[in-house]
Order: structure tokens, then C-alpha cells, then sequence
């Protein structure tokens, strides 16, 4: 029965409701339990204000009037300073009595200090829906009826079910649309440092979206993507509460988390750690955490709903089918039970370039969630360790591939190291990124330096660049653990190696890119690197060109992955001239810095073995260039040392090794004319394919030379005999009693020894007299031939030139030969030089 | 009032950055430029080609200053960021008008 009750009584005790509602909402988010809950229970207390309104206002028309709440507030999820939303329907005609009740219901509403939101319609109105408001019809799927007549809000309610065939598919695609309008507004990126918790992306907006479409769509594949509900329940009541704590700290309607509010909402919200940093961070990695969920869960949903057309299967492997989703399980109870099929489906989508099925990620989600499975599940054996080598070698779409592995908990089972930095928060103003969407983003900098002029050579050329992507993958992980976090990053990367069987070299260039993973950039950016003594200093941080290469490349994806503003033209400038000096100085420059006795002594008398003295190694190390102490462990160097006992002018100690995938000769002789080309011209001989290698020669005028090679026709493998016919070709050739060249002469005739080469480039033959003091530096760049160093080495030895230090490196199809050279003692004059450019230009174009 | 603007090689910030903090100027807008001066770039060569390298980085400093502290200012920039070799960047002066401070909505005192 209704009461009449006097205006200000009326507006006194709706004050003090409203008081005590809000009272309450603030009590809950000072406790961090603003959340869910408590915004209901202040949804309803508002529910009876109006409730309470409509009654004392009811009198003012006869006509049946239903008070509706819209959007958040339908929801019942109204947060402090929320605007209310209201639908006021009319059963008939709106004259003078509905609009005296309207304005009867809103100005004490005003009053109040509510911000009101509302239509006025009356049931008419719905008989055709107006589809081109698509904003107010979405409204409508949170309508709850707070006060008013029932049964004409049950005819409205009844209306909109009988045509929602007609209207849900149009508004499901405005949301769509509209969702994508508000991502662009925050660049399309979750990651914001002061997000907006509302609308931002993976905040409670997409969390209403992803409901929205689930109801829109009544497509049952929508629903089997919402890999775990309880994710977006979980998600919705951190960012309510957030969300709440920022209202009352505001004391008005905005929704961003700024830096200030982000270490009032941790304490709020209880989190722990030694200061407001560290607490702000463990937030800002769990809101990250929730808005990655929301933002992978609606866009499976979003895929989901769209109508898939019916596509042939395409069976591609042992329970796997590429369907038009891309590629996924045939049986699902089968890849749960083997995991180790899982990489294999991510493998499939990478080597065809699409991805991996919602269905099946979703899958791997929630067995590795109920399973926990170790990296040891996926990586039984060898051989799949080696796959997951090959699957990581930079590709189009590797970094994509990678965030899905980690969204379905794979990359976190594989590598549980990077597992501790997932959604971490770095707080400062350069990262944007959490620290492991920073390090995909570095992955995925790596595949856009692919398709670079400049760089993309260089990464293509590397032998082993999954090594590369394994370092980014590892190179802050430590940041999840106190310390230098490079330093706990290495420690933390020598389990993850040992579990994938790594050799040592892969080993040793994945530290060093890790321990140094900032070091050329400080140097570039914040040293004077125009000075020699730096790029000197810098230089000597590697123990080969590919080191350097490694870090370079390294460094460009890292510095760019920090935000998308941080590599500027200007930063890649530096670091490119950083690279080009220090590798410069690597090639050109090294060998004026000889390694006097007193160094050498010092660096290697530790673990020297019994059978050398100090003595001995000073003398073998005398002259020869401090680069030599880069190239080789001391092991290798005591073998060198042992080596070089009584060798003779015509003599040469060499030993031959297989490590892995190439063979390496070491030889040790004494100095004499056409020694390395003769060398060289042996392999040639027996087909070896030489890959790197270095010659260096001391003072003493003692010659060190070492080949890697890969051994193409399997000579060595082939022929029992083979190493022994090998040995003594090249004993005889160093003493003189054969000659290499005529050797040579019939095999390069053969079409086997003229392999063309895929691209042919105009050789480079470039004198530097400025690197070095003591030496000209001959560098040559062209298509690698069989035979080449020999006939390149022939060539300067035939102009009386002497070869002290030599470094090869082969690139792809591409041989770089770097030689110092001196004529008589000293460096080439401008006639010598030019003689020997147009014979070596001859012999190229000839051998072309 | 004056505004300062310093062309100086990159690594110098720091230095120039100090060395102002120690006069209580704290405010500066650094930005990374390019140009070239006296020192017109080299030739840089990278596996024998030769690249040029015609436009230097360096970074752009500016700060603003009160007059009566704008020569010590100077002197302090000119000691931080001199080698002694060419490519050492120059120092411009240039008078302010008027100052506001956006959040306040002051005017600068001078």
C-alpha cells in the first residue's frame, strides 16, 4: 500500500540510505573486498531507493510505468560513483501525467547526486526494434527490472525474446566492431602503464563483451573455447575491486589505475613485498595476468562465434589434421594423453605458416593446468630435443607461435625458468611490456630483422641463430629473482641447457649473450665510441665475429622491445657503427696487440699440465697476436704448445679432428712461402668444404693454422683409407715432395669442383692500411668457390707477399677471407696493392 | 630568461647532466638528433664496402635558465661535453619570453 510520505522526509531518508549503502561499498574496498559482492549489495540498496521513489511518485499517471536498469547497473554490478542507467518503459502513450512521473523520479535521483543515464519509451516503440542504435539495443542484454509494473516489463521482456533471431546476429557483429573501435583507442595493446580498468583492453568491458557474444552466438563452439570460466569470474572481481579502490580514492567516476593509485590499491589489497615498488609490481603482474586471460578468452570466443564453412580435413600427421582453424588434434582424449604431441601441432603450424586451433590450445590449457606436466614429458628424447632446436629457429610467425605456447601453458612447462617471469612488471617509465611479452616481442624483432637490408643478411648468415632466440628466451628470467638479473638469468639458463643436451659451444655463446645482453648498448649509447680504446675495450668482450654478430642482433631486438618508441633511427645508427668498428677491430685491427711473455705466462700457468713448463708456453705464446688467447680454450693451447715441439722447416704437426656437423685441422708448422695456400689447396683437393678458420703466424715465425671444414662427399667416411691418404698428401706437400697444384689442376676441371653458386655477387677486394700499424689488411667478400682460398692465397704469395694472419668465415654462399699482409717487412704500396687487386680480380672472374 | 640549446655527442649527457644538477638546474629536454658540423662524418667500411656516414648522432640539450645563472651554465656544459676534438658540439643562446608551469598555471619568476 502506498504511503504518502512529505518531500523531505522522503529526500532525508533516501540520503541516509543511499549514505549507508555507499558506507558500506567504501567499508568492503577499504577491507579489498570491493568486488563483486559488494557492488551488488550497493546495486540492490540503489534497487530500493528507486523502489522506494517509484512508490511515492506512482500517483502522478495512471498509465503502467516499469523502472528498468541498464548496463553496469543491470548487471547489479554498480561501483561507487557508477552512472545509473535506466530504461523507464511506458505501457501507452507519453503525455503530460508520464512526463510529471519522469521528472517526479529523476530530480530527486539529481539530488541524490546520482549521474543519471536514461531513455524514456514507450512499448510502441519496440514493436520494430531500430537496429541502427545498435549501443542501446546491446544495453538491453543486461535489462533487469527494478520497480514499476511487472507485467508489462514481462510483454517487453517477451517482445524482445520473440525477435531476437532478427536483432541478436546484427548487434553481436556491432560488438564486435565496437570492441574493436575501443581497443584502437588504447592502441589495441593490454599493456598500458596506467590502465583504464574499464574500458581498456582485457578489463571489465571485454569481460562483459566476451559474456555478451557468448549470448549472442548460442553457438556451442563459443562456449567450448571459454577454456576455464573461472578465469573471467577471477579476472572480474580483481578489476571490480581495483576498480572500486579507484573510485574512492577519486571520490568521482574514472577508472584509470595511475602509477599513485596502483601502490594505494596494493596495500589496499593486501599484497606484500620490502617496499611500494615491489608491491605495486606483484599488482601490476597479477592485473596484467587477468588481462591477458580476459583478452585470450575473447578472442577465442570472438573466433568461435563466427559461422565456420565446412572445409575438406587435411590428415598431416600422427593425430593431426589441419582443418580451416588451422592445425589441430583428431582425437583430443589421445593428445591429452600424449603431450609430446603438442609440440608437434605447434611444429605443423609453423612449418605451414598458420597457427594452431583454439580447440586445441584450449585443450592444452587445461590438461597442463590439471597436470602439470615437466619439460621433460614433452622432450623424451633426443630427437625431440633437437625438433624444439628447429622450431626455434627464427621464422615468420616463431614469436606468434611462442605467446600462444605460453598462453596454453606449454612455453611455461618447456622452459619453467621463463615460466617465473610470466606477466612480471618491471616499474619504471622505459619497459611498457611485462617482462615476458618484452622478451616475445624481442622474438618476434628478431623475425622483422629477417626482411632488414642491413641486418637480415647477417642473422641469415648465422650458423646456429635458434641460439640467439633460446638467449632472448632466457635473457631475463632472472628478473624474477633478486640479484644482477643478468647474471641470475645465465644461472638460471644452465639447467634449461643440461635438460636439452646442448654441446658446449652452444652452451658457451648462450652465456655470453646472456652475461652481456646489455653490454653494447651501454656502450653505444653512453660511451665516446668514436675513441679506439673503447671500441678496443669492446671488441675484446668476444672470442669470435659471431659472438659479436649475436649480440648485435641481440641488442636490436632487445632495445626495441622495450616500448615501440625506444629503437629510434638514431639508436640503431649507434649500434650499427658500434658493430662495424668492433668487428672491424675483430678483422682489420687485432694484430698490433701481441701477447708479450710475462701475460702469457700469467693467463695459463694455472692449470697448466706436468709435461709443459711455464717456460715453454711463454715461448710458443711470444708474438703471437693476444687474440689467439680469445680463439682457444687453454686445452686446445697446451695442445698447440705440444705441436709446435721439434717441428722443422719441412715439417708440419697437425692433428685431425670430427666435432659434430665439421672437422678441424690444426697445423703447426714454421713460416715459409705459399704455406697456407698449399694447406688450403689440400683440402681443396680431397673435396673438404672449408666453413672458418684462422692462420696466425708469431714473431718467432712460428704458423699456427686451424680449418674447419665440413667434408661434403664423405671422403673420410667413405674411404677406410681415407685419413691416412689425407696425413700424407699433406706431409708431402709441406715438405715440398708434392706439388698441390698440379694435383688440383684436373679436378678443377671437373664439373663436381665448379659448383655455381645460387646468387652471384661482384667480388669485394678492399686494402685497409688503417686498422693496423704493422699490416696492410687485405679483406675479400665473394661467392664461395671450392678452391678459393688456395687460389686466393697463390695469388699474394706469387707477389712475393707474406701472409701473417689469416681469418676465413663463410656466410651462406658467401666467403669473407680476411689476410694481413706485408711486403718485404712492411706494409703493400699503392703499386704493390694495386697489382695484386687486378690479379686476384683476374683469377675471380676466371674462375667464375 | 634564456634558453639553452646544446648540440653534444651522445655519451656526454650524463657528464652535462651533472654538471647542471650541481648548479640546481634540474629541468632539461634531451633529444636524440642528428647532424653534422665542422665534423662532416666519415666513410665507414664494413667487409670492404665503404658505407658513408654523412649525418652524426648526437643528442640536443635543452634547458632553461635565469639570466643571471645563463654563463655559468655555458661554461658548465662546455667543461662536460669538451674532448678537444673536433665533434664536440656547440651551444646556443636563445631569450624566453615568458614561462608557465602547465599544472599550476604559474608564471615563471625570474
Amino acid at each position: 500500500m502506498a504511503v504518502h510520505v512529505g518531500q523531505a522526509e522522503l529526500r532525508v531518508r533516501q540520503q541516509q540510505a543511499l549514505d549507508a549503502a555507499r558506507g558500506e561499498l567504501v567499508a568492503s574496498t577499504e577491507r579489498g573486498e570491493g568486488g563483486r559482492q559488494a557492488l551488488a549489495r550497493f546495486s540492490d540498496a540503489v534497487d530500493e531507493i528507486l523502489r522506494d521513489l517509484v512508490e511515492a511518485v506512482a500517483a502522478e499517471t495512471g498509465t503502467p510505468i516499469a523502472v528498468c536498469a541498464l548496463g553496469g547497473y543491470g548487471r547489479r554490478a554498480l561501483s561507487l560513483h557508477s552512472d545509473i542507467d535506466l530504461l523507464l518503459l511506458v505501457g501507452g502513450r507519453i503525455g503530460r501525467p508520464e512526463e510529471r512521473f519522469v521528472k517526479a523520479l529523476l530530480h530527486p535521483l539529481w539530488d541524490l547526486k546520482f549521474a543519471v543515464g536514461h531513455h524514456v519509451r514507450e512499448l510502441d516503440d519496440f514493436d520494430r526494434l531500430e537496429t541502427d542504435n545498435p549501443e542501446f539495443l546491446l544495453a538491453l542484454m543486461d535489462l533487469r527490472q527494478v520497480a514499476g509494473d511487472r507485467a508489462l516489463f514481462d510483454r517487453f521482456d517477451g517482445i524482445l525474446r520473440a525477435s531476437s533471431g532478427h536483432w541478436h546476429p546484427q548487434i553481436l557483429d556491432a560488438l564486435v566492431t565496437l570492441t574493436d573501435e575501443r581497443h584502437i583507442q588504447f592502441q589495441d595493446t593490454l599493456y598500458q602503464l596506467e590502465p583504464d580498468v574499464k574500458d581498456g583492453p582485457g578489463t571489465l568491458r571485454d569481460i562483459w563483451a566476451t559474456r555478451t557474444i557468448l549470448k549472442l552466438a548460442g553457438e556451442p563452439r563459443a562456449a567450448a573455447a571459454v577454456s576455464a570460466p573461472d578465469r573471467l569470474r577471477d579476472a572480474e572481481e580483481f578489476l571490480m575491486q581495483v576498480r572500486s579502490g579507484i573510485h574512492l580514492d577519486m571520490g568521482r567516476n574514472v577508472n584509470v589505475l595511475s602509477y599513485e593509485l596502483q601502490e594505494k590499491a596494493a596495500d589496499r589489497l593486501k599484497y606484500v613485498g620490502p617496499d611500494a615498488r615491489r608491491r605495486a609490481e606483484a599488482l601490476m603482474t597479477d592485473y596484467f595476468r587477468h588481462a591477458r586471460a580476459v583478452t585470450r578468452v575473447l578472442g577465442r570466443v570472438r573466433r568461435a562465434a563466427k559461422p565456420v564453412p565446412a572445409t575438406p580435413i587435411r590428415l598431416i600427421g600422427q593425430n593431426l589434421m589441419w582443418v580451416v582453424e588451422g592445425i589441430t588434434f583428431a582425437d583430443m582424449k589421445q593428445a591429452a594423453a600424449f603431450p609430446v604431441s603438442w609440440l608437434r601441432a605447434f611444429e605443423a603450424a609453423a612449418s605451414r605458416n598458420v597457427q594452431v586451433a583454439d580447440e586445441a590450445l584450449a585443450l592444452m590449457e587445461r590438461e597442463q593446468e590439471a597436470n602439470r606436466h615437466a619439460p621433460g614429458t614433452f622432450l623424451p628424447t633426443a630427437g625431440d630435443r633437437h625438433r624444439l632446436m628447429q622450431f626455434l629457429r627464427p621464422r615468420q610467425g616463431l614469436a606468434a607461435h611462442l605467446a600462444d605456447m605460453r598462453d596454453c601453458g606449454l612455453l611455461g612447462a618447456l622452459f619453467p625458468e621463463f615460466d617465473e617471469i610470466s606477466c612480471r612488471v618491471t616499474r619504471d617509465f622505459y619497459h611498457k611490456y611485462t617482462v615476458d611479452e618484452h622478451t616475445l616481442l624481442t622474438v618476434r624483432n628478431v623475425e622483422r630483422l629477417l626482411d632488414h637490408p642491413r641486418f637480415g643478411p647477417v642473422l641469415r648468415e648465422l650458423p646456429a641463430p635458434e641460439l640467439l632466440v633460446l638467449a632472448l628466451l632466457y635473457h631475463d628470467v632472472g628478473k624474477a629473482r633478486e640479484g644482477n638479473h643478468s647474471e641470475v638469468s645465465a644461472d638460471m639458463a644452465v639447467p634449461m641447457m643440461e635438460r636439452l643436451g646442448l654441446d658446449d659451444h652452444a652452451k658457451e655463446t648462450i652465456l655470453f649473450l646472456i652475461r652481456n645482453h646489455l653490454k653494447m648498448s651501454r656502450v653505444a649509447f653512453r660511451r665516446d665510441t668514436e675513441e679506439p680504446e673503447v671500441v678496443k675495450q669492446f671488441a675484446s668482450l668476444f672470442s669470435t665475429e659471431d659472438h659479436l654478430k649475436l649480440l648485435w642482433l641481440l641488442t636490436l631486438a632487445d632495445v626495441g622491445a622495450v616500448s615501440p618508441d625506444t629503437l629510434t633511427g638514431w639508436k640503431e645508427e649507434l649500434l650499427w657503427r658500434l658493430y662495424v668498428d668492433a668487428y672491424n677491430q675483430m678483422t682489420l685491427g687485432y694484430g698490433d696487440e701481441i701477447i708479450d711473455r710475462s701475460e702469457a705466462a700469467a693467463q695459463l700457468r694455472a692449470g697448466r699440465p706436468d709435461d709443459i713448463s711455464e717456460p715453454e708456453i711463454a715461448k710458443f705464446l711470444e708474438g703471437l697476436p693476444r687474440r689467439y688467447l680469445m680463439l682457444f680454450t687453454p686445452e686446445a693451447i697446451y695442445r698447440h704448445v705440444r705441436l709446435s715441439r721439434d717441428v722443422t722447416a719441412d715439417d708440419a704437426h697437425f692433428f685431425l679432428e670430427n666435432k659434430a656437423a665439421v672437422w678441424e685441422l690444426t697445423v703447426v708448422s714454421l713460416d715459409k712461402p705459399f704455406l697456407f695456400s698449399n694447406i688450403s689447396g689440400v683440402l681443396s683437393y680431397y673435396g673438404m668444404d672449408i666453413v672458418r678458420g684462422h692462420a696466425l703466424t708469431s714473431l718467432t715465425g712460428l704458423v699456427l693454422d686451424v680449418f674447419q671444414f665440413i667434408d661434403r662427399d664423405r671422403f673420410f667416411e667413405r674411404n677406410s683409407q681415407g685419413r691416412q691418404q689425407f696425413d700424407r698428401t699433406l706431409i708431402d706437400v709441406v715438405a715440398g715432395r708434392t706439388d698441390i697444384r698440379a694435383l688440383l689442376k684436373n679436378k678443377e676441371r671437373s664439373v663436381v669442383f665448379r659448383r655455381a653458386p645460387l646468387v652471384r655477387r661482384t667480388p669485394v677486394i678492399y686494402f685497409d692500411n688503417e686498422h693496423s700499424q704493422r699490416y696492410t689488411v687485405l679483406e675479400l667478400v665473394a661467392d664461395d668457390a671450392p678452391g678459393l682460398l688456395h687460389r686466393v692465397s697463390r695469388v699474394i704469395s706469387e707477389h712475393g707477399v707474406d701472409v701473417d694472419l689469416v681469418l676465413i668465415s663463410t656466410e651462406g654462399q658467401k666467403a669473407i677471407d680476411v689476410f694481413h699482409i706485408t711486403r718485404g717487412g712492411a706494409k703493400l704500396a699503392e703499386d704493390a696493392e694495386a697489382a695484386l687487386k687486378g690479379d686476384l680480380d683476374r683469377m675471380l672472374k676466371e674462375s667464375a | 630568461m634564456k634558453l639553452i640549446k646544446a648540440i653534444v655527442r651522445p655519451n656526454m649527457v650524463d657528464n652535462i647532466k651533472e654538471a647542471l644538477g650541481k648548479m640546481n638546474i634540474a629541468g632539461m629536454t634531451v633529444t636524440e638528433v642528428r647532424g653534422h658540423g665542422r665534423q662532416k662524418g666519415h666513410t665507414a667500411v664494413y667487409r670492404g664496402r665503404e658505407y658513408e656516414v654523412s649525418l652524426l648522432p648526437k643528442m640536443e640539450i635543452e634547458v632553461v635558465v635565469p639570466d643571471p645563472a645563463v654563463d655559468e651554465a655555458i661554461k658548465a656544459i662546455i667543461g662536460a661535453a669538451r674532448t678537444g676534438e673536433i665533434g664536440d658540439g656547440r651551444v646556443f643562446v636563445m631569450p624566453v619570453e615568458q614561462g608557465y608551469n602547465i599544472r599550476t598555471g604559474e608564471k615563471d619568476v625570474v
